[in-house]
């Protein structure tokens, strides 16, 4: 393989050594390998790098890695991902699956077993690719949504709502889908800030409550009497509908 | 998950318990004066001397009944109480085999890793000498987390025959500093001793190593500083010796100054869940400090702050012969 077609792939894991350890392995089959050490970093260099596949360890210092997996979800549902976790309870498994991961390792890991699944994975996706190379003109897989009186094609980012038609910038976006997949469960101002944007806790949530004017001046009748982002007291949001 | 029915949560129980004592005790009495009415009107009928029975003995009676329901009812609190705090504890306990498990996995994980790899690729020998260097790095996480379940064990079994000798303390702290330099390297620590002065306690050797191996590693561990610094220094009263540790690390609430000294706390700041720490060490020392009759108070102005842990114990009176410091 030459350095062009190098397959890249981005490691989020705190503990140094077995980063490194992986770094190495992964590095010597071939692949180009950064490493973040903390679910920010790595949401970052997930942005800026583009990477084919992720590893990705659960418990990280900052977000946790379940908030990367489902942030980077909201916006690239089909990107590899890989978690590699020293939790190994079936019910850490199923939350790993139920929030989209493709693969799920526990720690300690059988390096060879590690190779092949990650190349593996690297394969299919390259399939996958293929597939929708051949199948141009259908890229468009996503229905509009449709709530209300409002719908929102998240393949144009446009929406149609009683304002008319508006085009929504990638953060409405993002916060949007949030909402949709959590249809009618209460969202706390932070979860929607660790997933939406990426932050920890303890940044302002004053954030979260401006882009929920926003929502609400777009697409409610009346802001002051909001029917679909209901604000929960001391819980946060929650987005219904019929 | 199935959720049990609310009405067979202990604090329900503990209410509905409470409101039927105090129905009870409310139909005793309502009971007993209407029963004691109708004595009472049997009485003037058939013209007996009325004094003689009623009215002090009602009071009496009520009394009585009330001294026995606040007996039960303060049976009850306490029997609640335990089993808040058995919860609690239980609780704690899951965390804690959680979190140990996690820690227990990482170095292995690490290891395997590495091993594996040389098995695999034949690496320059540079490459492998630094690998081989944090195996034995890891080697030795492994083992001090199993020491200190190790100890955590003896501790709790309150080993009989603890054997305490009388020492200065701050030889004994310059001496530990001593041998484990290698274990402080990067973090500058600094022992305030004047010359003359001497600070005798009794002590276990063995279990004062680990109060000061767990107080020292602690300030380096939860430190965000390049250099993390560490103040040693010594004072004494007329009956205490006190050994102050001060460090310029994470620090913590104040709220939390008691706290953390319970079995399997851990502060849950989100920047420290990679410090790692089974939150055993604290628990240990405190545990240690008491057994030396001693005691450990925590102090810090906040989190980001520095910490500072004082240590005192009963001040002894040196050995009459040999000793040079007077």
């Amino acid at each position: 393989m030459d350095a062009v077609n190098r397959k890249r792939i981005l490691l989020i894991e705190d503990d140094a050594h077995i980063a490194e350890g992986i770094a190495l392995n992964l590095t010597l089959e071939e692949y180009e390998v950064k490493v973040a050490e903390n679910g920010i970093q790595g949401l970052k260099v997930w942005k800026e790098w583009c990477p084919h596949l992720i590893v990705l360890d659960l418990m990280l210092p900052g977000i946790d890695g379940r908030e990367v997996l489902k942030n980077i979800r909201l916006e690239d549902e089909r990107l590899p991902i890989l978690i590699l976790s020293a939790k190994g309870d079936p019910s850490d498994k199923i939350g790993g699956f139920v929030d989209g991961v493709d693969d799920y390792m526990t720690k300690p890991f059988n390096l060879e077993e590690f190779l092949l699944r990650i190349k593996r994975l690297l394969t299919r996706d390259q399939w996958q690719q293929e597939q929708d190379a051949s199948l141009t003109g259908h890229t468009t897989d996503q229905k509009p949504y449709t709530f209300g009186e409002n719908q929102i094609d998240f393949s144009t980012g446009l929406a149609q709502c009683r304002n008319g038609t508006i085009q929504l910038t990638e953060q409405e976006i993002k916060l949007l889908k949030l909402f949709i997949v959590n249809k009618g469960k209460p969202l706390s101002r932070s979860k929607l800030l660790e997933i939406g944007w990426g932050y920890s806790k303890g940044t302002s949530t004053r954030t979260v409550d401006n882009y929920i004017v926003r929502l609400r001046r777009y697409f409610e009748k009346d802001a002051k009497n909001p029917t679909y982002f209901k604000s929960r007291r001391s819980l946060g949001y929650i987005f219904d509908h019929e | 998950m199935r959720r049990p029915f609310w009405f067979l949560h202990p604090v329900a129980i503990f209410i509905f318990s409470i409101i039927a004592l105090g129905l009870s005790l409310f139909l005793y009495i309502y009971w007993y004066v209407e029963v004691s009415t109708g004595l009472k009107t049997v009485i003037e009928k058939t013209n007996l001397n009325p004094e003689q029975f009623v009215a002090w003995q009602t009071w009496v009676v009520i009394m009585v009944l009330s001294i026995l329901v606040g007996i039960i009812l303060l049976g009850i609190i306490v029997v609640f109480i335990y089993q808040r705090k058995t919860q609690a504890l239980y609780r704690a306990q899951h965390r804690f085999i959680n979190s140990f498990t996690h820690e227990l996995k990482t170095p292995t994980t690490s290891l395997q890793l590495y091993l594996e790899t040389m098995t695999k690729h034949e690496l320059p020998r540079e490459k492998q000498l630094k690998y081989l260097h944090y195996m034995l790095e890891d080697v030795a996480r492994l083992t001090d987390d199993i020491n200190g379940i190790l100890n955590l064990a003896r501790l709790e079994a309150k080993v009989a025959g603890v054997e305490f000798v009388i020492v200065d303390l701050v030889e004994e702290v310059v001496e530990f500093y001593r041998k484990n330099e290698q274990l402080f390297r990067g973090s500058e620590i600094l022992v305030n001793k004047s010359e003359d002065q001497c600070y005798y306690c009794s002590i276990n050797h063995a279990l004062f190593q680990m109060v000061l191996m767990n107080l020292l590693s602690n300030a380096v561990r939860y430190n965000e500083n390049d250099r993390p610094q560490i103040n040693i220094s010594f004072s004494q009263t007329e009956k205490m010796v006190q050994l102050c540790i001060t460090d310029n690390g994470v620090g913590f609430e104040k709220s939390q100054a008691k706290k953390v000294f319970k079995k399997f706390f851990q502060i849950e700041e989100e920047s420290l869940t990679h410090a790692g720490g089974t939150g055993l060490g604290l628990y240990m020392v405190d545990q240690v400090v008491r057994l030396h009759k001693g005691k450990i108070v925590a102090q810090s102005d906040g989190p980001g702050k520095g910490a500072q842990f004082v240590v005192s114990l009963p001040r002894k009176n040196p050995d009459l012969n040999g000793d040079t410091c007077s």
